[in-house]
C-alpha cells in the first residue's frame, strides 16, 4: 500500500424533504445557488443532465443526484462533504421544504490522517451532525459496522423524523472495491495526447470497459480524467447508478452505487458484472432498505461465488426510523500472488 | 433584428420550422438547445451556450424547450435534458446529450471544420 496518494473511499449524505411540492421541489433551487453549496464541500460540476424525475451530476469528486424530495451527494479525496448540510438546509428552507431525514455512511479510509477536520475520524463526524442537522429529528444513531478486517468498516450515522414517509420498495446498494485486478484497472488511464475531450475519452472507458452492459437501458454520463480516472452516472427513469474509478497500483479504488426495487430479481446479475470489470482483491458490499426488513443482502453471496468470491463477514444494524442496513465482504477465494 | 451571435429561442412550431428553412437555406449549421425549466443541468449549461453563439456566428444557434414545444420534442426523440442536435440541411448530423461544455466545443468545431 502507497504511504500517500488520492482517496477514492466516499463519504455518502442523503438527505430527505418534505414539503407542499413533491412535483419539482428541490429540483427548483438554482443552480447558483447548487454551485454554492458544491465550493463548501470544495468540488465542481463536470458535466451534467437530467430527466423527467432527477438531475445528475458528475463532480470533480464524484456525485450530485437531486429529487423533487432526496439529494444525493457521494464526494471522495479530501472533500468537506459534511459542510453542504448548513447551506442545502438554507436553500429548502427557502422554497418551503423541511428536512426530514439524514443518512451518512462511509467506509473506511485508505489514508485517514489525509482527512480536513471533521472527517478526521468517525466520532468527529458525528459530533459535526449532531450540532448541525436539526433537533426534530430526534431519532438518531451511529455505528461502525465491523468486518473480519480493520480496513473495511462500515460508519453510518441517521437522523430522522418520526412518521416519515418512505418508500419500503426501494433499496440502495453501495460497493467498495479495494485492491483492483491492475490489468483491468490500467483501462482507466488515458492514452496520452488522444485529442479527445473527457467526455469522449469516459464514452470510450464505458464501452472498452463493459460498464454500459451493466444496464442497457440507463442513460450514462461519463468522463474519463487526466491522466487517470473516471466517472459516470446513469440515469434509468428515476433510478440513478454511479461508478468512480481511481486506477493507480498502491490504491486502487472503485465503487458502484445504485438504487433499485426490492422486487426485481436482478441485483445479482448487476454485482455480479460489476465484479467482472473491476476483479477486486476486497469488496464491501452493503445494502440499505428502509423499515424494518432487508432481504437484498442474501442475494450477494450466492450473485458473486460462481466467480470466485467468498463472504468473508456479514453484519446488520437497524436504524430507527430510518433503515436496516446490511454490510457484507468479499475476498477471492484464493488470492494469486 | 440582429440574429448573429444569441441563441433564438422558438416558442411555437411555425417559428421552429421557419429557423429551420432559413438555416438550411443559408447552408448554415444549426445546433438546438432542447431545454427543460425545471432542468439543473440546463441552467448550468445556458451561459456556456450563450458564449458558443458569440463565438461561433456562422452557426445558428436555437433553443426549444420541451414543455412549449412539445410536439417537436417528441419528434425529436428528446428523453434526457440537455439534448444538443446538430442539424445541417435538415438531417441530424451529431448530437450531444448532457451538459458537457468542452464536448459541446469540440463538436461544434468538427461540424464548422467540415463545412470549410
Amino acid at each position: 500500500m502507497a504511504v500517500s496518494g488520492f482517496e477514492g473511499f466516499e463519504k455518502r449524505l442523503e438527505l430527505h424533504f418534505f414539503g407542499d411540492d413533491f412535483q419539482l421541489g428541490l429540483r427548483k433551487i438554482d443552480f447558483e445557488s447548487i454551485q454554492l453549496v458544491l465550493e463548501q464541500v470544495q468540488c465542481t460540476v463536470v458535466s451534467a443532465v437530467g430527466n423527467a424525475y432527477f438531475d445528475a451530476y458528475v463532480l470533480s469528486e464524484s456525485s450530485l443526484f437531486v429529487y423533487p424530495t432526496k439529494i444525493i451527494i457521494k464526494t471522495c479525496g479530501t472533500t468537506q462533504l459534511l459542510k453542504s448540510i448548513r447551506p442545502l438546509i438554507f436553500y429548502s428552507r427557502l422554497i418551503g421544504l423541511t428536512l426530514c431525514s439524514c443518512r451518512y455512511t462511509r467506509g473506511t479510509f485508505i489514508f485517514p490522517k489525509s482527512q480536513p477536520f471533521p472527517h478526521t475520524s468517525f466520532k468527529d463526524e458525528v459530533t459535526y451532525l449532531e450540532d448541525t442537522i436539526p433537533s426534530n429529528l430526534c431519532f438518531r444513531k451511529a455505528s461502525i459496522m465491523p468486518s473480519m478486517s480493520s480496513s473495511h468498516s462500515w460508519h453510518v450515522f441517521t437522523a430522522t423524523i418520526d412518521h416519515h414517509d418512505q418508500d419500503n420498495e426501494l433499496f440502495t446498494m453501495e460497493v467498495c472495491m479495494t485492491d483492483l485486478d491492475p490489468i483491468l484497472a490500467r483501462k482507466f488511464f488515458r492514452r496520452p495526447d488522444d485529442g479527445k475531450t473527457g467526455h469522449s475519452a469516459g464514452k470510450e472507458m464505458t464501452e472498452l470497459t463493459g460498464i454500459n452492459d451493466i444496464n442497457a437501458d440507463a442513460l450514462v454520463c461519463d468522463f474519463a480524467f487526466d491522466p487517470c480516472g473516471y466517472s459516470m452516472n446513469g440515469m434509468d427513469g428515476d433510478w440513478y447508478s454511479t461508478i468512480h474509478v481511481t486506477p493507480e497500483d498502491g490504491f486502487s479504488y472503485a465503487s458502484f452505487e445504485c438504487v433499485g426495487s426490492v422486487n426485481a430479481n436482478n441485483i445479482g446479475h448487476v454485482l455480479r458484472k460489476v465484479v467482472q470489470i473491476f476483479r477486486p482483491g476486497t469488496m464491501s458490499v452493503s445494502t440499505t432498505c428502509s423499515g424494518y426488513s432487508n432481504e437484498m443482502w442474501k442475494q450477494m453471496a450466492t450473485a458473486v461465488e460462481p466467480l470466485g468470491f467468498k463472504c468473508r463477514s456479514c453484519a446488520m444494524d437497524q436504524f430507527p426510523a430510518a433503515a436496516t442496513v446490511v454490510f457484507q465482504t468479499f475476498t477471492p477465494r484464493r488470492k494469486s500472488t | 433584428m440582429a440574429e448573429e451571435g444569441v441563441v433564438i429561442g422558438c416558442h411555437s412550431v411555425d417559428e421552429w420550422k421557419d429557423q429551420l428553412k432559413k438555416a438550411e437555406d443559408s447552408n448554415k449549421l444549426v445546433v438546438v438547445d432542447f431545454t427543460a425549466s425545471w432542468c439543473g443541468p440546463c441552467r448550468f449549461i445556458a451561459p456556456i451556450v450563450a458564449e458558443f453563439a458569440k463565438k461561433f456566428t456562422n452557426v445558428a444557434f436555437l433553443k426549444v424547450d420541451v414543455d412549449e414545444l412539445k410536439t417537436v420534442a417528441e419528434e425529436w426523440g428528446i428523453e434526457a435534458m440537455p439534448t444538443f442536435l446538430f442539424i445541417k440541411q435538415g438531417k441530424l448530423v451529431d448530437k450531444v446529450v448532457g451538459a458537457k461544455k468542452d464536448e459541446l466545443q469540440s463538436t461544434i468545431t468538427k461540424h464548422v471544420a467540415a463545412a470549410a
